[in-house]
């Protein structure tokens, strides 16, 4: 398993976020698609400081016990509230329990990841009557995402933001955007200082051209080495998520991501009942609360199944390419070797993995 | 057994002298009170509207709660120039001035503890930073670097002071072979902690204003301005109301290392306008935000320029040393240090490293009054519980408290 | 102590990865030399579209069929002769809709594509049919530059996902053959948060 070797070599020197939980069963959870080879378990030897400071299981074990014996109490505050209470209720006084008190999604097992994923799903049916579908599908093998972005074809249209905010579920009563498409003059270069990210007017405006910008899930994240608690991290299939239960809300990521790729919930988010995209992943656009960080994920819940992100796929101009960087028959690969690519801000060392190009 | 005995009647004792006092003593902790409750209930309007309800964006992202944060770690760590003298260097001059420095150091860095928890988002969710049950990732995130100095630092000047003042309460003398490692360790940890809250900032590629190598230094030289200049007005402030006697020559020593501090401060300032305005580059946006202002954003502008001002003629006036030694004009020069370094170190830094965001754009930034009365109500804590420390310090200083379980002490 | 131990973790804790690979275009290069396959396809979300697999500059693709979108395809149902044929009128009596707007009247006609003598059938600009399924060809005899793009996949859109087997919409699908160029319209949304922020 070279292969396989290798990946672990590159995560191994990583070590923050060595902790990538083999997959055991194959990485496609609920969905459809054959995947008959259920590769075998390599466990990860601690890595780091963590061969001397305990380990995952050693924490897991330790945060299991706590949670049981804080169970144990509200069990008996429940149960001697049982008079009043009726069993939703209690159900969800029950998962709004664990839920405070689960552990880092990262360092989950895969029964873990079900578990919160079912009681997520299980609360919001319980708070509205809906039922959503909601996915823990891990990261595929053989896949690292990529994008590319061809500034001579954006128009402006932001129809990728339209599909952006809806597909990901974004707060609407502070429009929050993901995407910030900036509308640049001809000549002046890739001036940021003087494109202007919110116009309105019939575009394309003459003598300008468009470059959207976005998470670019860099490949060296300075977002994840800051966060404290490992609340973000890179996947490996290059996504850089969040996980919002875990997130403590401290703002430090977004101090240090150099490409505005990171919205704040200042408040609680709001979505009008009707226009949630009940089609959800744990690690991508499910509800978030306030306080919390949230980001592109490129849309992991459609990535993961094999489809673009709703950017993507809006798009009308064709000006955004998505695909597997380490497939070689794969379109972005082909943009990466035959035009002249380039990314934002490439001498920091953050490594995006979004190029931008031109006809 | 014994020794939880002393304790207890420790207790006893202090909670007995801090909740008497004079009048104007007890009008200041009723005054401070209120403040904390004021504070309180801004901070429990944030708590049910999110932080919204303060001044911040996505595209300012941190404000005045860090900006304070900040420049307390700054007061927290100035306690070293005090410690260092006394327990290091055996200057007896400053004896009397340590206990006081440590007390500030204590209340300087609960202070910075509650501004960084009013700044969480999640703050129910903290204890995802705790050992054990949660992850806390060290040493990839300066944060991490961040609480551990911070909370060993107070642990430092907690156990210390609570060693010394111990032994005296019983009527017994210190073994220096107890405490004299803690103080030299406390040395280092302060210049540790300052350094390592300089990186947090310093380390973000993503952020030029900050990320210049000259920001530790600055940190440390604006810290052991300001914070000194704050021990010098406490200090006068308790040789007026108390009995505690602090010597003439104790105020005079440490003025001189405001002054020397805070010439080092400004040697540093003007290194740093040089290289920001003598070949601008697209790098230098934020300080021109910050002095000049951008695109016609110059809400920092009269900060700023105050700032600059109160730093400028403090120095000038402490580098006198006929002025300096005129407690009058040396408590005056302090008291505008101490603000000047404020705005400086505070907003002054934290906000100016947001603008203009990472594509040049500008939001500007205006606390809220949730904010300010949060950070008002800080402040009062702080202050309430440096004068419970100080009060009982000072009584088992002036021997005025004392152990009487024992008949032999 | 614990300074020690800070110290010592402060040497041995490195930001940056760099280890094996120096940028992640060296690690993707290393990662795929040896990338066989993903267990993902994008086969399921076709659905009912038919496609077909075309071979453009070495790369194999599918794309989606054209004639079943034409309405009224096959057009001998109506054009039963020779375009020259018609009578030529001043007033259209079909295709009203139909506005030639690419390039200018001397480089295009509807001949230019259209065979008149087969109307089923497109004809490239040496005289030799082009099936309608296969426009492409058409399209990329004088636009050679984005027909090399989107036979790579930097020109145009997938179909339906990134997954493999590959399937790219073909130039009509995005393009009026009559019309090729997009108007310009209004932004689908404006963000009056981010307004309020900057004032």
């Amino acid at each position: 398993m070279a292969k396989e070797k290798q990946q672990k070599k590159w995560f191994s020197l990583d070590l923050g976020s060595n902790k990538q939980t083999s997959a055991n069963s194959c990485g496609c959870g609920k969905n459809e698609g054959g995947c008959g080879s259920h590769k075998p378990e390599t466990t990860s030897r601690p890595d780091g400081y963590r061969q001397y400071f305990g380990q995952k299981m050693d924490r897991r074990d330790a945060f299991r016990k706590l949670t049981a014996s804080l169970m144990v109490g509200a069990g008996a505050v429940s149960t001697s509230c049982s008079f009043i209470a009726g069993d939703e209720s209690k159900e969800k006084a029950q998962i709004d329990w664990e839920e405070q008190f689960k552990g880092n999604y990262k360092l989950m097992t895969e029964d873990e990841k079900k578990a919160t994923v079912d009681r997520l799903v299980r609360s919001y049916q319980l708070r509205t009557g809906k039922t959503l579908k909601m996915s823990s599908q891990d990261a595929l093998d053989n896949v690292l995402y990529g994008y590319a972005f061809n500034i001579s074809k954006c128009q402006g249209y932001m129809d990728c933001v339209n599909a952006c905010v809806e597909e990901n579920n974004q707060d609407r009563k502070s429009e929050m955007q993901y995407i910030r498409i900036h509308e640049m003059q001809d000549g002046k270069g890739f001036n940021f200082n003087e494109a202007d990210d919110n116009y309105y007017h019939e575009v394309p405006a003459q003598g300008h051209f468009y470059m959207g910008t976005q998470c670019f899930h860099c490949d060296n994240p300075p977002c994840v080495d800051v966060c404290p608690v490992e609340a973000t991290w890179r996947e490996k299939d290059g996504l850089v998520v969040v996980d919002y239960d875990w997130c403590v809300g401290c703002r430090y990521c977004m101090a240090a991501c150099p490409y505005d790729g990171r919205r704040f919930n200042w408040s609680k988010p709001e979505v009008p009942e009707t226009e949630v995209n009940k089609d959800q992943h744990y690690l991508g656009n499910r509800m978030r609360k306030k306080g919390v960080v949230e980001k592109c994920t490129f849309c992991v819940q459609r990535s993961r199944a094999g489809k673009d992100p709703a950017c993507v796929e809006a798009c009308p101009t064709g000006a955004r390419i998505f695909g597997n960087l380490l497939d070689p028959n794969s379109t972005i690969r082909w943009v990466l070797e035959n035009k002249k690519v380039f990314r934002l801000k490439e001498d920091l060392g953050t490594e995006p993995k979004f190029w931008y190009f031109m006809d | 057994m014994g020794r939880f005995k002393v304790f207890k009647s420790l207790v006893r004792d202090s909670l007995d002298i801090t909740t008497h006092g004079s009048k104007k003593y007890h009008f200041w902790m009723g005054f401070l009170t209120l403040v904390m409750l004021v504070g309180m209930y801004c901070y429990f309007l944030q708590l049910e509207e999110g932080l919204a309800i303060t001044g911040m964006t996505d595209r300012v992202s941190w404000g005045l709660y860090i900006a304070n944060f900040t420049f307390l770690v700054g007061v927290a760590a100035a306690a070293v120039m005090l410690v260092m003298p006394t327990y290091v260097l055996k200057d007896i001059d400053f004896k009397q001035a340590v206990l006081i420095g440590e007390g500030l150091a204590v209340a300087a860095l609960i202070m910075c503890l509650a501004f960084v928890v009013a700044d969480m988002g999640g703050p129910s969710r903290l204890w995802h930073m705790l050992p054990v049950i949660g992850v806390f990732n060290f040493p990839n995130s300066m944060l991490t670097w961040d609480v551990l100095v911070l909370n060993g630092y107070l642990f430092l000047n907690l156990s210390i002071p609570f060693y010394i003042l111990f032994r005296h309460y019983q009527g017994k003398e210190a073994n220096p072979k107890v405490y004299i490692p803690g103080a030299l360790l406390s040395v280092f940890w302060a210049v540790a902690i300052h350094l390592v809250t300089a990186f947090l900032y310093q380390g973000l590629q993503a952020r030029p204003f900050w990320n210049n190598a000259l920001l530790g230094p600055r940190f440390l030289a604006s810290a052991f301005a300001a914070g000194p200049a704050l021990i010098i007005l406490v200090l006068a402030l308790i040789r007026k109301f108390t009995p505690f006697v602090i010597q003439d020559t104790t105020l005079k020593k440490i003025a001189m290392v405001v002054t020397v501090a805070a010439q080092i401060n400004l040697i540093m300032l003007i290194s740093e306008l040089f290289k920001e305005f003598y070949a601008p580059t697209h790098h230098s946006e934020s300080a021109y935000y910050l002095f000049f202002g951008l695109d016609g954003k110059t809400a920092l502008l009269p900060w700023i320029w105050t700032a600059i001002a109160l730093n400028v003629l403090a120095t000038v006036i402490l580098t006198f040393h006929k002025l300096r030694n005129n407690f009058n004009i040396l408590f005056f020069a302090c008291g505008m240090l101490f603000v000047g370094i404020w705005i400086e170190k505070g907003f002054g830094l934290i906000v100016p490293g947001f603008i203009p965001g990472p594509y040049g754009k500008i939001a500007e930034y205006t606390p809220t009054w949730v904010e300010i009365g949060v950070t008002l109500g800080i402040w009062a804590m702080g202050a309430f519980i440096f004068t419970l420390l100080a009060k009982t310090a000072i009584g088992i200083e002036t021997k005025s408290l004392r152990y009487k379980g024992n008949a032999k002490a | 102590m614990s300074i020690g131990l800070c110290l010592a973790l402060g040497l041995t804790s490195c930001k940056h990865k760099e280890g094996e690979y120096h940028s992640v275009v060296e690690r993707i290069e290393a990662m795929s030399a040896d990338y066989d396959s993903v267990t993902v396809s994008s086969t399921p979300f076709l659905g009912e579209i038919e496609t077909l697999e075309v071979h453009v500059h070495g790369q194999r693709f599918l794309i989606p069929e054209s004639k079943k979108q034409i309405k009224g395809f096959a057009c001998t149902e109506c054009h039963t002769g020779s375009l020259e044929d018609l009578p030529k009128r001043r007033k259209k009596k079909a295709h009203w809709d139909i506005k030639l707007e690419h390039a200018d009247s001397h480089t295009m006609a509807c001949t230019t594509c259209h065979n008149p003598d087969n109307m089923d059938q497109l004809t490239s600009l040496t005289g030799s049919q082009i099936d309608f399924d296969y426009s492409f060809r058409l399209c990329g005899q004088c636009h050679t530059q984005e027909y090399k793009d989107w036979s790579g996949g930097a020109h145009g859109k997938s179909l339906v996902g990134w997954a493999p087997p590959r399937a790219s919409m073909t130039c009509v699908n995005c393009h009026n053959p009559h019309q090729p160029g997009f108007p310009t319209k209004w932004p689908v949304r404006f963000n009056s948060q981010v307004q309020k922020e900057r004032e």
